[in-house]
């Protein structure tokens, strides 16, 4: 019968609860502020938590910020060289170095013959005097070319195979043949590299993935070893809030935000590693991107690039704490 | 209020703490628990705070049967019994005001609440003056009711004590044992373990003898007016209690103590 009449009162508890009694809502409104002040003070207290021992907070920052800013750095060199090979992108014609001693004329009806062909989609001349001028502009020995009594360009012709270059593994049949013609010098084909570039980068991007996962994680389990260790000193403290009715969340929540802080902290410092790492490579890129006539430039991290940074980070931090904080008191049980 | 029913506790080594305890105490008693150490005053005392369940039997505290609350729950009903402790066991890097005000904070009371309960509550234990001091420079006497103003402050229906005068000297011992005294006239349960029978039984209350995991005297001053000495006197003389006595005493004050302590459960009781 006992146990009818505590039924009886657990349900009329809880039909209680959700229904709004006329002082309710001003309860309630109460509540959510009690509720939010002790958010505040977990969110104070917890920093001045950390800034108690600075050389432990300093440390762990340290640790978790390179591993966030590692992935990241090489993520941008990929990017950087990803751009740079951009600028390869009409590699995949079929430069034709005709012999010096074809004329405009003969350059032109071969040109001809090769346009009728069907594996070819289209043929450009460059002759002698074009390649000259392009190469005056682009090359940077402007004033050395000047010296050259005469024009020692070959016509060239850039042939572009009909088939998808980047879907052919092997060198067309064309190559071949254009290489045994009798008016053609040399055949220069860049397709092959550029696949081969392009493989690079493929798996590069794969490398910096794989590395961002495992010093991510690494980056979560420091947060994580932190806090647990964290907890386990505050054991005492944590048993008796336990046991004066702190429900998991009130427990939980002055850690949650101290993985909150080591993220957020630890994103700042990962930032301020990358600008120094940016920094310090700036001059000597300046040099080389220089020697190359500024055909391309090396571009930092972008605004949200550094604000995705600092997410992750944030978010690391408080999912290490999480964890931590879930496992302690799934395994402890007030003493 | 504090209901047991056969209530059993074996731990998972095989070791029996409690074996077929029955009791219950009403809304605004108060009751002493004796017996030596490892005769489960303690195992009793963690059961009504759900900090361990029992492995037989039923307990009901507060109109809530502990055996069917669930983990999540857990906090509520804790909510509802003040606890304090042989070493108090405040947070000592808080100050006393901060300390006695953690309930009210759980609990999620607005600061200007908690500021006038928390005084309210230090100057119950006499410690108003102290509420910025750090726990560390008070006495141990002094800690000791910091420990319960933060088990009071709350205004718990029950309040329980495991040796809450343990480390104190007689004179304090018994101010500590006055001041839940008067909890119990304002209304609240109390239950309080302890091995001093001599203070005990100055106090004159109720008080359940553990023995090994049993209950094997439920004495009530009330009752039993006027021997009341006497058992007073031999409890101690012959303390740990002889099985002779202790059957003489259980057939005499178990029997008396059903009567009245098993009214049918009302449902406003849970509340009082």
């Amino acid at each position: 019968m006992n146990r009818r009449v505590a039924t009886i009162r657990v349900k009329l508890e809880k039909s209680a609860a959700p229904a709004p009694a006329p002082r309710a809502p001003a309860h309630k409104r109460r509540r959510m502020g009690a509720w939010r002040e002790h958010h505040a003070r977990s969110f104070r207290a917890s920093l001045r938590r950390l800034a108690g021992r600075p050389g432990a907070t300093a440390l762990t920052l340290l640790v978790m910020s390179l591993a966030l800013c590692l992935p990241f750095l090489l993520w941008l060199l990929l990017d950087n060289a990803r751009a740079l090979g951009g600028h390869l992108d009409d590699a995949r014609g079929i430069g034709v170095f005709l012999k010096p001693e074809i004329d405009a004329a003969t350059a032109r009806s071969f040109a001809d013959k090769l346009r009728r062909r069907t594996d070819v989609a289209v043929v450009a001349i460059k002759t002698p005097e074009e390649g000259l001028a392009e190469f005056r502009s682009q090359s940077g020995f402007a004033d050395a070319l000047k010296v050259l009594q005469s024009n020692p360009l070959p016509t060239v012709l850039i042939v572009t195979p009909k088939i998808a270059a980047a879907s052919a593994r092997a060198t067309p049949a064309l190559v071949d043949e254009l290489a045994h013609d009798k008016h053609v010098d040399q055949v220069q084909y860049d397709a092959l590299w550029r696949q081969r570039l392009d493989a690079i980068l493929a798996f590069t991007a794969r490398v910096a993935g794989v590395l961002a996962m495992l010093l991510g994680l690494a980056a979560l389990l420091v947060v994580g070893n932190t806090v647990r260790n964290d907890i386990v000193g505050r054991a005492e403290e944590i048993s008796v809030m336990q046991l004066l009715g702190a429900d998991r969340a009130f427990v939980r929540r002055p850690f949650l935000y101290t993985g909150l802080w080591y993220g957020a902290l630890a994103g700042l410092v990962a930032l301020l590693l990358i600008a120094g790492v940016e920094i310090a490579l700036a001059a000597p890129l300046d040099q080389l991107t220089s020697s190359y006539g500024g055909r391309f430039t090396i571009h930092g991290l972008s605004w949200v690039q550094a604000i995705a940074l600092f997410g992750t980070s944030v978010m690391l931090g408080w999912l290490g704490a999480w964890i931590a904080t879930s496992r302690q008191l799934r395994l402890g049980r007030p003493q | 209020m504090i209901k047991f029913e056969q209530v059993g506790k074996k731990y998972p080594s095989g070791q029996e703490a409690l074996s077929e305890l029955s009791f219950e105490l009403d809304a605004g008693e108060m009751a002493f628990i004796a017996g030596h150490s490892g005769a489960g005053k303690s195992t009793l005392l963690r059961m009504v705070a759900l900090m361990d369940r029992p492995t037989r039997g039923q307990i009901t505290v507060n109109g809530q049967n502990l055996a069917k609350t669930k983990a999540r729950h857990v906090p509520r009903v804790r909510r509802g019994v003040g606890m304090v402790f042989q070493d108090h066991r405040l947070l000592m890097d808080r100050s006393v005001f901060d300390n006695v005000a953690l309930p009210l904070e759980i609990a999620g009371c607005a600061r200007g609440e908690i500021g006038r309960r928390v005084r309210a509550a230090l100057d119950k234990v006499g410690l108003l003056a102290r509420e910025a001091a750090a726990p560390v420079t008070l006495s141990t006497g002094e800690q000791q009711r910091v420990g319960i103003a933060r088990a009071i402050v709350g205004k718990p229906p029950v309040l329980i004590a495991d040796e809450p005068t343990g480390n104190l000297d007689p004179m304090l011992s018994a101010e500590i044992m006055k001041l839940f005294a008067e909890f119990e006239q304002v209304g609240t349960t109390v239950l309080v373990a302890s091995h001093d029978l001599n203070l005990i039984k100055r106090m004159g209350k109720r008080v359940l003898v553990l023995d090994h995991g049993k209950l094997i005297d439920d004495f009530r001053p009330a009752a039993a007016a006027a021997s009341n000495n006497a058992v007073a006197r031999s409890a101690r003389d012959d303390y740990p209690p002889s099985p002779a006595s202790a059957t003489n005493g259980e057939g005499q004050q178990v029997g008396a103590g059903q009567d009245a302590a098993v009214p049918p459960l009302s449902p406003g009781q849970g509340d009082a």
